[in-house]
């Protein structure tokens, strides 16, 4: 019995690890600012993410230069965007995206150099746990019942006297 | 006194369980981390590392059911009847998680939980004849009367899911000409290396859930044979001589 | 006995006790009833919306009052050890099961037959000319859904909870049955052309064939003792 502990011990440890390294990766190179947020706190570092639209009306500049302008808005505020990057593909009006950059205090602007995908993590972690952890669930049950079982078989003994056998429970 | 089949299967099991645990690790390391996003769908695509082996794995465990229950109907083999049993209960969980995973995929794919579509709509019909499987097995007292009505039941529904495709299959083409765009999914090398992985591993492991989920119910039913709470034939093959009883490994 | 004494045999068993008795149609009859009621109660329906759904609202109806019907087939075996008889006779088993489903096609449509005017005066149908393709409909889908009936009824009659056992497994199955029942007559009562829901009535008729012949092979099974 208690090999299985021992293993299902070191299957949960490690999932909590892997959920932590997950959850640190996702706080550090993944997870995204409102505009209201950089507006109140006025961010410094050069590789802010902030998600927001594209609000309508407002892109200009030359998509093959890859120098673009637009208002980037949020469920408030409106942030004035300078994008001066690789050329995007598919950058349209009230698109909701990611822009990577730095946050000007003095010209309230944010000056970005990338844009990134908005990607729904959410839903994949959703997808993982809600089939992952019912399984892990479900075998530890049915290997936890079998090796009762196991147990409960030797105890009651119940075996033929002349032949005694070895009935190999964990 | 238990059987020699169940003590191979208690030998063999960790290996398959070792391989299962290998190739799940790393076709997750694969599919979450190490491959690309698709063009059309995004992060969402990985979901499907997980729900298609799921889908194919529920399906396949029908298949093992739909086997055994003829198998059993053959040779009524104690044992092959505990495989089938344990067959439908592992294929009703991965029914459901298949259809979990695939609402959550469906959510941020086509803006909506459900989708009336043939497939989708299959394996709710068949996740309902397994919980109808799994109910009237515990509905019936003898042992070898549940086995037998078990087995009709798994074949007649068996036979039935492929009409059930077909007719929702019909249907919705007459009710919903393709207002969802249907974009598949880029299939290139770097999507279906871990979809295979993971695939591969969900097989293993589904493997190693039959071996352990036949052995309990082996045991269980072992267990209640000895203690005398069976009236009629204990319904349980065993191996070596019996001190005092008949062997009642065959009906 | 020969094979088709004991079909005819059985089948008349049951027709005759049941016209001495009418227990079991009228229950059906009443409980299809109630039905009608409740759903024109939960549909607001203008002419409109009624024939769109008027055809999903019959073989509801319908499905749910063949259970009834359906459950009682094997029911009545119980009494006097009729159904221990029953498996340790020699009349080819087979036969027995065909004889039953025989009577329980009788009975569900002697129903539907009944119930059928009821429909066409409550929602104001308008089916002269279709006639006789809606009986082809009504006798296929209720054909295809007395097979597996009889069969899980014969299996569901001796364990605890049979009377939710039933639907249960009878009805995931049946869902070709209804989805083409519902299709077909919808097509119609709105004089559709023919051939635009024939390939329903095809359906039907394959699904009749093959399950009569698998629950047929499978009833040995079910009563074997």
């Amino acid at each position: 019995m208690t090999r299985l502990y021992v293993r299902w011990s070191v299957i949960l440890v490690a999932g909590i690890v892997l959920a932590a390294l997950a959850s640190q990766y996702h706080a550090r190179h993944l997870a995204a600012l409102t505009p209201e947020t950089v507006v109140a706190t006025s961010p410094t570092g050069t590789a802010i993410r902030v998600i927001g639209m594209v609000q309508g009306g407002t892109l200009e500049g030359e998509v093959a230069t890859g120098s673009l302008r637009f208002q980037l808005g949020g469920a408030h505020d409106v942030l004035p965007v300078q994008y001066q990057g690789p050329p995007p593909e598919n950058l349209r009006e009230l698109k909701t995206l990611v822009v990577i950059g730095r946050w000007i205090p003095e010209t309230r602007t944010f000056v970005a150099h990338d844009l990134g995908l908005v990607a729904n993590y959410g839903f994949v972690m959703a997808a993982y746990l809600a089939a992952l952890i019912p399984l892990g669930l479900f075998v530890f049950g049915m290997e936890r019942r079998v090796s009762l079982l196991y147990r409960d078989i030797k105890e009651s003994k119940i075996y033929e006297p002349e032949a005694s056998v070895h009935v190999d429970g964990t | 006194m238990i059987s020699l089949v169940i003590k191979r299967l208690q030998r063999y099991e960790g290996w398959v369980g070792g391989a299962a645990a290998l190739c799940l690790v790393t076709g997750l390391y694969l599919g979450l981390i190490a491959s690309p996003p698709d063009y059309y769908q995004g992060e969402v695509v990985r979901i499907m590392y997980v729900h298609v082996p799921l889908a194919h794995t529920a399906m396949l465990a029908y298949g093992v059911l739909f086997g055994a229950s003829i198998w059993y109907l053959w040779k009524r083999d104690p044992i092959v009847d505990n495989l089938a049993h344990a067959a439908a209960g592992i294929s009703a969980f991965f029914t459901a998680a298949a259809l979990v995973t695939g609402s959550i995929w469906a959510k941020p794919t086509w803006n909506t939980w459900w989708t009336w579509d043939a497939r989708l709509v299959s394996f709710a019909v068949m996740f309902l004849i397994l919980a109808g499987y799994l109910m009237m097995r515990t509905f019936v007292d003898d042992p070898e009367r549940e086995a037998r009505y078990a087995a009709v039941l798994a074949i007649v529904g068996f036979a039935d899911l492929p009409i059930v495709h077909f007719s929702v299959e019909w249907w919705r083409t007459l009710h919903q000409p393709l207002s969802i765009s249907m974009r598949g999914v880029s299939m290139s090398g770097e999507i279906l290396v871990p979809l295979s992985v993971m695939s591969t591993g969900f097989t293993l492991l589904f493997g190693y859930m039959l071996m352990v989920r036949t052995q309990m119910l082996y045991l269980t039913r072992l267990l209640q044979a000895k203690k005398g709470r069976l009236l009629s034939h204990a319904h349980v093959a065993q191996s070596g001589p019996q001190v005092g009883s008949q062997p009642s490994s065959a009906h | 006995m020969s094979f088709f004494r004991v079909i005819h045999w059985v089948a008349w068993k049951d027709l005759i006790s049941e016209v001495r008795s009418r227990e079991t149609i009228s229950s059906m009859f009443f409980f299809a009833l109630i039905v009608i009621l409740v759903f024109s109660f939960s549909f607001s329906m203008d002419q409109q919306a009624a024939r769109q759904l008027i055809a999903g609202i019959i073989w509801v109806a319908f499905a749910f009052t063949g259970m009834i019907g359906l459950g009682k087939s094997f029911a009545a075996e119980l009494q006097n050890d009729c159904l221990e008889q029953l498996q340790i006779s020699p009349a080819p088993k087979g036969a027995v099961y065909l004889g039953k489903l025989t009577a329980n096609l009788v009975f569900m449509l002697l129903v539907e037959i009944i119930l059928f005017p009821m429909f066409v005066i409550f929602f104001n149908l308008d089916v002269v000319e279709q006639l006789p393709l809606l009986l082809l409909i009504f006798v296929l889908a209720t054909w295809g859904l007395s097979t597996v009936g009889t069969l899980f009824s014969a299996m569901t009659v001796q364990i605890r909870a049979r009377e939710v056992m039933l639907p249960i497994l009878l009805l995931p199955l049946a869902v070709p049955v209804m989805i083409a029942a519902v299709e077909a007559t919808r097509g119609a009562l709105s004089a559709s052309p023919l051939d635009l829901y024939q390939q329903w009535l095809q359906l039907l008729a394959v699904f009749d064939v093959v399950f009569t012949v698998l629950s047929f092979w499978a009833f040995e099974w079910i009563v074997d003792s």
